[in-house]
Order: C-alpha cells, then structure tokens, then sequence
C-alpha cells in the first residue's frame, strides 16, 4: 500500500483536516513533517492512504482546511510532490 | 460554605474538571512542538478543547485562541483594532479590564448609556455615539456587578450598520447565556475560562475573526525560520508552551456544558437572584434589580460593604463587596462611594443557597 503526506503549516490545521477526514471515513493520523519538506522550519502531515489523497484533498478545500503540499511516498523512500 | 461569588470565579466545577487537569500532568508533554505520543497527547487534548468551544460559540477550531484569562485576551483584542488617539465608545458597566486598555492605549473613550437594565436608553445612547463617529466599540455583555445583561445583538447589529468593528466581553455570560459567534459578526469576544465555562483558573478563550496583532511574541511549534510571528491563528496568539492541564479542565468543563441546556442555567441563576432581590428589598435594603437580569444581583447596606461581606463571611457565606474592579459601573448607578454587596450565582444556583444568605442576613439585624 502507498501512503501520501499532506502537509500542514502548524499542528491545529493538520488536527482539523483530520477531524474532517474521521467524520469521512477515511484513516489518517497526524505525524511530524519531515525536515526537509517543511520549507519554514516545522510543520505536521497527515498520512493517508494513496488511493483516498484526490478525495481527502477535496474534502480539505470543500471545508476550507488549507495545507501546503501533497507528497507521495514511494517505495525505496523516494518521494513524489504530487500536483493538486 | 454557601458560594455566591460565581462572577469572581466558578468554585463548584463538575467533577470531570479536576480528573482532566490531573490526567492532563501525568500524559502531556508540550503541543504542537513533537510527534511522540505524549506531545501528541496534548495536542489532541488542547484540540479537544478547541473543538468544543468552537461547537459552543459557532465558530471554527482555529478562531478558538487560548489566553490565561479574559483580561489577557481583552488586551490583545483592543490593542489590535485601537491605535492612540482612536475613538472607542464603551458601555457605563465596563470593568477595568477593558477600561485599562483603553486608557493604556491612549484611547478617546466615549461612555454609552449609563441606565442600569434601561435598553431603550443603552441603545439610544450607543447609536447616538455611533453617528457622531467612532473607531471601535467595547461592551460587556453582562455587568460583573449588576448583573444588567446588555442588548448585545442589538448593539452588534448598529455596529455593522456604522461599520464599526467591536469587541464583546463576555466575562460573565460565556457559558450561562448562549452565544453565537458567527451571527453576532463581533471581531472578537473574549471570556475567561475558569467562570461559567467552569475550567480551572488561568485559562481564558479569545474568539477571533480578524487577523489579530499578537501582545507577546515567541516560539509556535510553525513557520520556525520566520522572525515574524505567523500570520495565522491561532499561532499567531499563542507563542510559548500553553496551559495544557487548565485547558484539559476547561475542555471538561465545556464538556459538561455542551451536555446540559444553557437558557436552564441562566433561567436558574436569574430566578435566584430575583428571589434574593425581592427578599432583600423587603428586608430594607437598596437592591439593584430589573427586567434584563442576570444571575448577579448587588445590594447596598446601612454598614460598610466590607464589613457586612466580613460578616457573611464569618457565617460561612461567600461573596464579594466593594468595587468589583468596575468603577465605571459604580459611578453609572451613583455607588462608587459605597461599594456594593454581590451576590452572584452559578450553574449550581439553589433555593438552599438563596435562603442562607437571607437567613444570615435576617439574623444580623
């Protein structure tokens, strides 16, 4: 299963969008951004499921949760920012 | 002890309150900061907390900012929309944690309305003030004093006719009277905790709807590279490690609220301090009481304010005498040389509370 980080500029926007993804139905947890994904310093992510990435982020705009960027994790630790 | 002093602070707080905030010392670590489990922990318990509020208030998470008390969160609200010189129209009941502000600020403060329970005339006098031209209005939602509840929906609804950003402070209504943050439109409403919301001491909420200017500047857990503050909130208000037992307790107490019926609580309180006004009045005293009543009633004595709280004091009954840190509220109702006694009731108002106080003070004189 391939997994995508949707980043988040501080932990509260992150915690709302998962709120919004629990009401939904789909899994996801909080995590901390990596280091250099985070162009300003710090930030958290939400780990979703590949699959779920197009309807969790139309999820986040229709409840105007905004997040930075969305990155796909590949195999072998390579990563993807994906365009959405 | 019989509590009547509820609009210094809730005492009686639901028993969930202190298992959350002793809960909260043994799992939580610092929020919004690490990703272990027990940062994690307090993160979730602070956005618990958010989430509540927003669901009592009618608001968004995010517009939820953390203070330790409502005056702290009054300072940042007035010191965002007033600049020196800024002309700040402000009810006759406002206590000093607005009135200081203003004055610090620099601010051309202009009283409106000094009628106690008189909407027609606290209407009239804030139109009036309004049209002659302001830069901001601050106005208690309910006296801390009297207990005068003020016709906020009315006042908000002439500010955005004048389009006059405003600020409510709501010290003695958040979690006694409903309040619906995105209907009054109010650029900010700032409350305490640790009142009727029924939280520990040290916490306080201000509800945004403005970018804010922050009131203290440091580390937020976000934008780390930035010598600027972020420009968000809630971040952009709460730099340095937040209360995060209090606000576990507060996040019990609102839990408590969500659960129960607020128009029954102010019913409660109100239909207590009524009876109290109408018994002290037959006892002889000057009682301040009228239509738009609240759960806090203050009364004048023949002795020293001081002297007949020391008294029910000594009988084991809790109230509060003198000023209340409001004398602009004295002066309004002509008892700024006297003080008053207040009695004030919270969500655990009883008739057994009522008659005590009537009883010690029956069996005084």
């Amino acid at each position: 299963m391939k997994f995508c980080l949707i980043t988040f500029r501080s932990v509260t926007p992150a915690q709302r969008a998962e709120s919004v993804l629990h009401r939904a139905g789909f899994e996801c947890n909080v995590q901390r951004t990596p280091r250099w994904m985070e162009e300003q310093g710090c930030g958290y992510s939400l780990r979703v499921k590949f699959p779920d990435v197009m309807r969790c982020v139309e999820l986040l705009h229709r409840n105007a949760v905004s997040f930075r960027k969305v990155y796909l994790l590949k195999e072998k630790g390579t990563v993807e920012e994906l365009a959405v | 002890m019989i509590y009547l002093d509820n609009g210094a602070t809730s005492f009686h707080k639901p028993l969930g309150v202190a298992d959350a905030v002793r809960r909260a010392m043994f799992t939580c670590a610092n929020p919004g900061r690490g990703g272990y489990g027990a940062a994690m922990e307090a993160a979730n318990v602070v956005y618990r907390c958010r989430e509540r509020a927003a669901q009592l208030f009618h608001c968004q998470p995010e517009q939820v900012v953390f203070t330790s008390n409502c005056t702290h969160a009054l300072n940042i609200a007035i010191r965002t929309l007033v600049k020196p010189g800024s002309r700040v129209v402000i009810s006759g009941f406002e206590h000093n944690a607005v009135t200081r502000p203003l004055h610090a600020q620099g601010a051309e403060i202009i009283v409106a309305g000094r009628k106690l329970f008189d909407w027609g005339d606290t209407l009239r006098e804030f139109e009036m003030a309004l049209r002659r031209g302001v830069d901001a209005a601050v106005f208690t939602h309910v006296s801390n004093v009297f207990g005068y509840i003020l016709p906020i929906e009315q006042m908000a609804k002439l500010c955005k006719q004048y389009g006059v950003a405003f600020v409510v402070d709501a010290a003695q209504s958040a979690g006694t009277i409903p309040i619906d943050f995105q209907a009054l439109g109010a650029d900010f409403i700032a409350m305490p905790g640790h009142k009727g919301l029924l939280g520990p001491q040290g916490t306080g909420i201000l509800l945004c709807s403005r970018q804010p200017k922050p009131l203290i500047y440091g580390g937020t857990g976000s934008n780390s590279k930035d010598q600027n503050m972020p420009d968000f909130l809630p971040d952009a208000l709460e730099a340095g490690t937040l209360n995060v037992p209090g606000i576990a307790g507060l996040s019990a107490g609102l839990e408590y609220l969500l659960q129960a019926d607020l128009d029954s609580i102010a019913q409660k309180e109100k239909k207590e301090a009524m009876f109290c006004a109408h018994k002290l009045e037959k006892m002889g005293f000057r009682v301040f009481a009228g239509e738009h009543q609240g759960g806090t009633i203050s009364f004048v004595t023949q002795d020293d304010c001081e002297e007949t709280a020391a008294m029910l004091a000594r009988k084991n009954i809790a109230l509060r005498a003198g000023l209340h840190c409001a004398p602009l509220a004295h002066e309004s109702a002509g008892t700024l040389d006297t003080g008053t006694v207040r009695v004030s009731f919270g969500h655990d108002a009883s008739r057994r509370q009522s008659l005590a106080l009537i009883n010690a003070l029956g069996n005084a004189w």
